[in-house]
């Protein structure tokens, strides 16, 4: 008997000491930090602004309580400096009466300014916390980063959440490329590859998403528009991209619109030893990329038979592919000298001994003649027969 | 003779050997192995485990001579003259302690790094000392318990440890850049050699088979059990490594503390079901660890209980006894550098133990014909 009474104890003791409740911190004691943006602070040197955006669960709608009023802000904002960000950060927590908790951030904005300045030195603390996620979105923002973060879009109650849908959906949509925190950080270690992100532009009532930012080295050296990031994504990571609006030849203003659906990119490196100089061997790299989708709007009547439309549209759009291929080419080689392509990675893997170890891609890349040759498939033309 | 009644099924003994092997090494893998072969990293543990084939070979083989005798009993017999057992127990004396040494340093430097883990990533402001005790309290209540108890849970836990790893290096190679592996070899061949060590101290933990090996099912069992035990463990490890490789690329695998951390991190299961995996997997893995600790805890308190000949209330009593300098082991190392470093010296004991002593008893055995004049005896008997 005394026996059972000696277990019923252990046990209980063991139940109320190993229930891993140590540093336990209830939902309620933390402060949820949704997004973080980071500029530079005005008028002073060396000192970053960090704005955060932190939501405020009462006022969102849906919860309990009062139920969130349509109007009133379901979030706060706050500013601070600091000479590092975590400098910032606990400047940031003096202000507070919670902890600060980054395991719910989504999104990091940093400004165009810093992002040209490098942003190497950010990143750090974000490689060693181990509360911030890798599948969280790092953007670069047109002027002020915490414009993006004091945006009231409407359509959500936080600003965050519809920032966040936005890309979401464009990535679902294969047109705005997936780039999160964590393929930056691959990406900035790999030395065959530079690395992109995300480029916005916010308002007071919206945001837009512009292209890409192009980096070298932690350093932002140039932007793609948005044509530009769509053959980027279709040659890099065999996303469709978004619509092709051509103006139509020989008609007044009419334009066709194609759609691409399905994108195959195949990427081949040749050898070609240039007549008898063997010391010289030039390696050149071909995209081919076969591109699948519809006819969506034809705004003039081009008067021809339906076989004929069809092929001349796609040597049409065959043709604008390659130049737009080729003019993203042009400002990533000569003007951005980032490749961000993953040219030097398939180079590395494939062409080791051959080239890799004989020329330093850093330099080489700028005159790397890089071409380009898209196939058009229209399979369809929507609704209409012609 | 209670104990030797109970046996292990060949199934008993392979999930003994891989749930054992497998264990902190598993998170770390893939950076100490692209560290010298780059992109090649996934053959270090396919080289490594030719390593561990051999030794568990030889141990299973040392077995099969001394069927139902542990490491510890058999010792006093290989080294002693047939008159004088007293010889041979002194003779055999340093092999054991080296062997229950081992054991018993690794389940201290294994239970830190598993301490350092879940204090860096998941519990940030729990003590070291909390979670390495309640590692050591795990282990002394598998302790308490008698053999049999010893290779169910190994059994039972088997599954738990192998499919969240499977289904972390599967669900990752949606995120995998394959020309990330090639150049499929450009290290030299001596790096191949040192980037096979490197897997090798991952494979360390078969050793405890030196006493497992004992209560096999089937004498004829033991070398398939070896081999089937190292094979498991051999996949999971090029798996996950190669899985490492293909998502990070071998320069980010260098600047990462715990690379298959990183990889759960980075894992996102299709549908959102679960949006933060990894603290899911390191509970998962908490018996992963377990298993090891526990295992190789078991070894050397049955050891010594072997070695002073007592019974299971000795062996309780010294498990209690032996967790004081265990606990101040573990500590030792002051920072994360120095427990790294003792790990790799640990890797180079392994290395010279796992192979030596099995290799060494082999060539006494082949020397003095004693193992088969034991054999006999034992089939008439």
């Amino acid at each position: 008997m005394a026996k059972g009474w000696l277990r019923m104890a252990i046990v209980c003791l063991c139940a109320s000491l190993l229930t891993g409740c140590w540093d336990r911190r209830e939902l309620e004691e933390r402060t949820s930090v949704l997004a973080i943006a980071i500029d530079m602070a005005e008028g002073q040197k060396d000192l970053y602004r960090l704005t955060v955006q932190i939501p405020i669960p009462i006022k969102i709608a849906g919860s309990s309580g009062q139920g969130g009023g349509g109007n009133a802000d379901a979030v706060k904002i706050m500013s601070v400096t600091g000479r590092t960000i975590l400098d910032a950060n606990n400047n940031l927590q003096l202000r507070l009466n919670q902890k600060l908790f980054l395991g719910h951030t989504r999104v990091l904005a940093v400004s165009e300014e810093v992002a040209k300045k490098g942003i190497s030195d950010i990143m750090d603390s974000f490689r060693r916390e181990p509360q911030i996620r890798r599948l969280m979105w790092p953007i670069v923002v047109k002027g002020e980063a915490a414009t993006l973060l004091k945006i009231k879009p409407q359509l959500a109650q936080i600003p965050v959440v519809f920032l966040m849908d936005l890309i979401e959906n464009g990535v679902k949509m294969g047109a705005i490329p997936d780039q999160t925190l964590g393929d930056y950080f691959n990406q900035t270690s790999n030395k065959s590859m530079q690395p992109f992100l995300n480029y916005v532009q916010a308002s007071a009532t919206e945001v837009r998403w512009r292209g890409v930012a192009v980096f070298r080295e932690h350093k932002m050296v140039g932007t793609l528009n948005d044509v530009q990031s769509w053959s980027l994504l279709q040659l890099r990571n065999e996303d469709r991209g978004g619509d092709v609006v051509i103006p139509l030849p020989n008609t007044d203003n009419g334009y066709v619109t194609f759609r691409p659906h399905f994108v195959k990119t195949r990427l081949e490196l040749t050898e070609k030893s240039k007549g008898g100089n063997k010391n010289n061997e030039a390696f050149a790299a071909m995209f081919y990329c076969e591109l699948q989708g519809d006819i969506v709007e034809v705004t003039a009547n081009t008067k021809v038979s339906p076989e004929k439309f069809i092929q001349d549209m796609q040597r049409l759009i065959k043709k604008e592919m390659e130049e737009r291929a080729k003019k993203l080419f042009y400002q990533l080689q000569k003007e951005d000298n980032s490749d961000i392509l993953k040219l030097g990675l398939a180079l590395r893997a494939h062409h080791y001994r051959d080239y890799w170890e004989k020329h330093d891609w850093h330099k080489d890349f700028k005159n790397f003649p890089i071409g380009v040759d898209y196939t058009i498939k229209v399979r369809r033309l929507g609704m209409e027969m012609q | 003779m209670s104990s030797q009644q109970q046996t292990f099924s060949l199934w008993q003994q392979t999930s003994l050997i891989t749930s054992t092997l497998i264990g902190v090494g598993v998170l770390t893998l893939p950076r100490t192995t692209s560290a010298i072969l780059y992109e090649a990293g996934w053959m270090s543990p396919l080289f490594g485990s030719i390593v561990a084939f051999v030794s568990v070979w030889m141990i299973a083989k040392l077995s099969q001579h001394f069927p139902g005798m542990t490491f510890i009993e058999y010792s006093t017999i290989v080294w002693g003259a047939k008159k004088n057992s007293r010889m041979g127990k002194w003779l055999s004396l340093p092999w054991i302690i080296l062997y229950l040494g081992f054991m018993y340093l690794s389940t201290a430097i294994v239970s830190r790094i598993f301490g350092e883990v879940v204090v860096t990533s998941v519990l940030l402001d729990t003590p070291l000392e909390v979670i390495i005790i309640t590692m050591f309290l795990l282990a002394f209540i598998l302790s308490l318990h008698d053999l049999e108890v010893v290779a169910r849970i190994n059994e039972l836990l088997l599954p738990m440890i192998l499919f969240p790893l499977l289904f972390i290096a599967f669900a990752s190679f949606q995120k995998a850049e394959w020309n990330n592996l090639l150049p499929l070899f450009r290290a030299s061949g001596s790096s191949l050699i040192k980037g096979a060590y490197e897997a090798i101290y991952s494979f360390s933990g078969y050793e405890i088979m030196l006493i497992f090996f004992a209560y096999a099912h089937e004498n004829q069992s033991k070398v398939r059990a070896g081999f089937y035990g190292i094979a498991m463990g051999m996949f999971v490890y090029t798996l996950i490594v190669v899985a490492g490789i293909v998502v990070f690329g071998y320069e980010e695998l260098q600047r990462v503390a715990w690379p298959t951390l990183e990889l759960v991190k980075t894992t996102q299961v299709p549908g959102l079901i679960l949006e933060r995996l990894e603290s899911a997997f390191l509970a998962v893995w908490v018996t992963a660890v377990f298993t090891t600790v526990a295992n190789a805890y078991y070894a050397v308190v049955y050891g010594l209980r072997q070695l002073f000949n007592r019974g299971l209330g000795f062996q309780r009593l010294i498990s209690a006894i032996m967790f004081i300098p265990l606990y101040y082991i573990a500590l030792w190392p002051q920072n994360i550098v120095e427990m790294f470093r003792a790990s790799s010296y640990l890797g180079i004991y392994s290395l010279i133990l796992n192979l030596g002593i099995p290799a060494l008893y082999l060539t006494m055995l082949f020397f003095r014909g004693v193992g088969r004049k034991q054999k006999e005896r034992n089939a008439d008997g």
